[in-house]
């Protein structure tokens, strides 16, 4: 073959057109294109059945103006504060703990992924049943501590705290995994050097294993924090967003307006304050990211 | 060889041609509802195989959603091209979908072939919209009061009285109440009733009070006498001690058979649907109407069936439809007392008798009839659904689980549900 | 030495203590699914209940046909898997080894989408659906989930690590780019295509919101979609949901039994590339 010839291979838009054709055709139409359709639906009124009528910025006052919204953004930021630092807390401590030499590792890593694997609404309904006020495993066990329970799930105090404990018993697994990976990453020959300088156990956790783990700290952050941002299935399962819309989240409130009310418009101002969200805490670890992750 | 060959695909065409015409014919209509329990299910298809008998042209092909899903999936279903000929509505929803422009007018057929000054009052309020009719009521089906008998032979009381006009007033009812209520230490074994917050509009109505305006532009909850009603609902747990916390039913997972099966609860308020299920237990089982503040009241609704204005095949949905109201089909889930007949004549005395069955009614139901008969609308059929359902799911479950006091409740709620009213 | 037995003892109970919540709720749903109505209102709750009662499961299995959803789920994740994992690395490949007019923009809307949620697409999509007619059809689930920006992204970066030396070599052997895209790039990528692979299968298999807007009728739907509007009919008897719940995790809980180490392996590659 000619050097020639071999460019035009190499080079030739026919095989750009192979390669990147069907995938970018596939994004056009159902990323970009609905992205930006959701972006003009939200200046309309529409039921999807009858007249579409352009509202200009109506959609987004009445947002504004509506109490229930900012009932949900908080109920929304209550969840993430809820679910992100304490899983990643608890997951981290378990990864710890996994990473000693000890017997039945593989065991207890399956134990702990076992939730992972379950699909949320199973889960959830599972959940719901261990809250039961009154034959519910929960407040049995609470009993024999002498605690009289919460009816968790009909309380408007104890709704959110109950969805909140299971997501992150069904969570904590995953993040547990990407830990681990992350520590054993870790060369031991650091510790080693550590132990000769007389450091403690608390030195050793500060001063290496976490500056080495925050990569995948800064992975782990920013994933809980936007899977927190979009939660829904274990509430539409649990508690439909109730009592007293306690337990509502925007996502929810999405659904409720797109297929429950069927107001169209309506529902697209709150994608796109979901995705304001995410791009802020995207945007601010990015920034951050460059102070305490370590490469 | 070869005339058998010939004759065996002569054969085999004129089978498959045969068949085909016959398909050709057949017509299939999507029918979709929900079910109240697996029982309910068999007792319509029990009635659409009836049907099929009789219409051999049409294939019926039914499908129950949950109810909580179903309107949300209707609505969707129809935005995707893709509904049903014919469904249930529920009557809170039927004036929603009615405005949506979305039901084929059934005004004409109506009139003509059923005629609406048979149905009883409430159901008659309930089909029309603005004169016109969308949807045919199914039956009606009201809250009453059920008791489990032992309960109140072991406590040596008498009976609630079925007679509507010689029902207790509210502070009798709470006396009873209070001796059926049985506690051991701090935790309370039996509670005296169950489910008046489920059903609070009629204690507000049996007040003379309303719940909106009677334009339905302006809810009227913060009036002193629907004040005084919902307060009496939350007195029976806070200062009574009769009742369970508001969410005992989400708390206990038993439904009203359940509770009073179990002894739980003595006296719950439930629709007159219930009775279905109370018939199959195994206890005797007693049925009372509510008792009253000022009137002896209660309010009937129940689904309509109605067709889809994208359906192609609108004439046979009108047949399916006509069946379904017709006082044949009806009578049969009025037999096993899940619902209670929409039709004048069948509260006559020769009327009952077509239905009435000593099995499933309790011996003094026949006293009761007339409740049914003369029953108000529910509010919930009027006011926009979502007005409904922000004032029941949102605002009043502040009163039932958040302890927040009626007045601030209501008072504050009125801006809210006033500008859903009038959307 | 002394200190450290005592550590090794704590470290267990921890461990154990997690474990049983772990694993508590699992027996719980087991253990609720095989007793009787009444059983279930009693209390204190029993671990197992005087009669195992089987008649659950077929009163389950009856009216939802679990079978069917368990392959209606299998069949979805499958295309879906196979086709993003094909798509984004092609694109991938052409991201990181092509030259073309446009690339950078191209590439930077990729990147703008990225975190776009997903329910912002949600109520274009349906609409979407509906004008292609695929309402209530599995097209609906399979079509709009082909291409994924983060995959594309992903398998990018995975092969911008890739030495050129390596297809130097083959370029001159006069591989087409096509050969060396499958010959070079893909065995290479084992990791990368698992970890996506893995992400993609659990995000399809476990998805409820789409089925629940998409899909109607009883036969086409997923698991997760199945289970819940089986919660739906038997909303208080709770035996019969938790056998249910049984049925729909049994395979999932199977499967992870048979290949953990590739499951764990999957994951944990995505935690490298932080």
């Amino acid at each position: 073959m000619t050097k020639k010839l071999e460019k035009i291979i190499y080079n030739n838009y026919f095989w750009v057109a192979i390669f990147l054709l069907p995938n970018f055709l596939g994004f056009l139409i159902f990323i970009l294109l609905p992205v930006l359709a959701s972006f003009g639906l939200s200046f309309t009124k529409w039921d999807l059945l009858g007249e579409i009528n352009f509202v200009g910025l109506a959609n987004y006052q009445n947002l504004i103006s509506d109490s229930t919204f900012w009932k949900v953004l908080w109920n929304t930021i209550y969840y993430t504060l809820g679910t992100v630092p304490l899983g990643i807390i608890i997951s981290l401590m378990l990864a710890i703990i996994l990473n000693k030499k000890i017997k039945g590792v593989k065991i207890f890593r399956a134990v702990y992924f076992l939730p992972v694997i379950s699909s949320t609404v199973a889960v959830a309904m599972v959940w719901q049943w261990i809250y039961n006020p009154q034959f519910g495993l929960l407040n049995y066990i609470l009993s024999l501590f002498n605690i009289t329970g919460p009816s968790w799930l009909t309380s408007t105090t104890w709704a959110m705290p109950a969805v909140i404990i299971t997501s992150i018993w069904k969570g904590l697994g995953f993040n547990m995994l990407l830990f681990l990976a992350g520590l054993q990453g870790i060369p031991n020959t650091y510790y080693e050097a550590a132990e000769i300088d007389g450091a403690g156990s608390w030195a050793k956790f500060s001063k290496i294993t976490l500056p080495l783990l925050s990569p995948t700290m800064f992975f782990v952050i920013i994933m809980s924090i936007i899977n927190s941002f979009q939660v829904f299935d274990q509430i539409y399962i649990m508690t439909g967003g109730g009592p007293a819309r306690s337990t509502s989240v925007l996502v929810h409130y999405l659904y409720q307006n797109a297929f429950e009310y069927f107001r169209m418009g309506q529902a697209s101002p709150i994608a796109y304050v979901l995705f304001f969200l995410v791009f802020i805490v995207t945007l601010v670890q990015l920034r951050n990211s460059k102070k305490w992750v370590v490469y | 060889m070869h005339k058998k060959v010939l004759m065996l695909i002569f054969l085999i065409l004129l089978i498959f041609l045969s068949t085909s015409s016959t398909m050709a014919e057949q017509i299939t209509l999507k029918f979709m509802g929900w079910e109240a329990s697996p029982l309910e299910t068999n007792s319509i298809k029990t009635g659409l195989n009836e049907f099929m008998t009789a219409n051999p042209d049409i294939k019926v092909e039914y499908t129950p959603v949950p109810f909580d899903e179903f309107h949300s999936k209707l609505l969707t279903m129809m935005a995707g091209n893709s509904a049903p000929d014919v469904f249930f509505l529920a009557s809170a929803f039927y004036r929603d979908f009615a405005a949506r422009n979305v039901l084929v007018d059934l005004t004409d057929k109506v009139d003509s072939q059923i005629g609406i000054d048979n149905f009883i009052p409430s159901s008659q309020t309930k089909m029309l919209v603005n004169n016109k009719i969308y949807g045919v009521s199914s039956c009606t089906v009201s809250p009453v009061l059920f008791y489990n008998k032992n309960l109140f032979d072991k406590a040596n009381l008498s009976y609630p009285p079925a007679d509507p006009a010689k029902m207790w007033n509210w502070d009798k009812f709470v006396d009873v109440a209070k001796k059926l209520t049985i506690k051991s230490g701090k935790r309370t074994q039996q509670f005296g009733v169950f489910g008046f917050q489920n059903f609070w509009w009629t204690t507000v109505l049996s007040n003379g009070a309303s719940v909106f305006t009677d334009d339905y532009s302006k809810i009227t909850l913060q009036e002193p006498a629907a004040q005084e009603a919902l307060q009496k609902i939350v007195d029976l747990r806070k200062k009574d001690g009769v009742a369970p916390a508001g969410n005992f039913l989400e708390n206990s997972g038993m439904n009203t058979a359940q509770m009073l099966q179990t002894g739980k609860v003595a006296m719950v308020v439930d629709g007159s649907w219930a009775l279905q299920e109370l018939a199959k237990m195994d206890f005797p089982i007693g049925v009372a109407p509510l008792p009253k503040l000022k009137d002896t009241i209660t309010t009937g609704q129940a689904h309509l069936h109605a067709i889809w204005k994208g359906s192609k095949h609108k004439e046979a949905a009108w047949k399916l439809v006509k069946f379904l109201s017709s006082s044949k089909y009806q009578t049969n889930l009025v037999k096993v007392g899940l619902w209670m007949p929409n039709r004048k004549a069948m509260y006559t005395p020769e009327g009952i008798k077509k239905w009435y069955n000593p099995k499933v009614h309790p011996a003094n139901f026949k006293a009761l009839t007339d409740y049914f008969l003369n029953a108000k609308l529910e509010p919930s059929v009027i006011a926009p659904q979502e007005a409904w359902d922000v004032l029941t799911t949102e605002e009043l479950e502040k009163i039932w689980y958040a302890n927040q006091p009626v007045k601030e409740v209501t008072e504050s709620m009125q801006d809210r549900i006033n500008n859903l009213l009038n959307q | 030495m002394k200190e450290n037995k005592l550590e090794k003892t704590i470290i267990y109970i921890v461990l154990i203590i997690g474990g049983l919540t772990m694993v508590l709720p699992f027996i719980w749903m087991l253990s609720t699914s095989l007793k009787s109505l009444n059983e279930v209102f009693s209390f204190p709750p029993t671990i197992f209940g005087d009669k195992i009662v089987w008649q659950n499961y077929l009163k389950v299995s009856d009216r939802f046909p679990f079978i069917k959803f368990f392959f209606n789920s299998l069949k979805i994740s499958i295309i879906v898997v196979v086709a993003q994992v094909l798509t984004s690395s092609m694109a991938g490949f052409a991201f990181a080894r092509m030259k073309f007019p446009g690339k950078d923009i191209i590439f930077a809307l990729y990147l703008a989408t990225l975190i776009v949620p997903f329910h912002v697409l949600l109520v274009p999509t349906f609409i979407l659906m509906r004008e292609l007619g695929w309402v209530d059809t599995h097209l609906s689930l399979i079509v709009p989930s082909l291409v994924s920006a983060f995959g594309t992204f992903l398998m990018r970066q995975f092969f911008l690590t890739i030495p050129e030396s390596l297809e130097e070599a083959a370029r001159i052997d006069g591989c087409t780019p096509f050969g060396i895209f499958f010959r070079i790039f893909l065995p290479l990528s084992k990791p990368a295509l698992a970890t996506l692979s893995i992400f993609t299968y659990m995000g399809i298999w476990n998805d409820f919101i789409r089925p629940l807007v998409f899909i109607n009728t009883t036969s086409k739907m997923t698991l997760p979609l199945g289970l819940a509007s089986m919660q739906g009919l038997y909303s208080t008897n709770w035996p019969v949901l938790m056998a249910g719940t049984v049925i729909s995790l049994l395979p999932i809980l199977i499967a992870f039994l048979f290949a953990q180490e590739y499951f764990v392996k999957g994951v944990t590659l995505s935690g490298l590339k932080g």
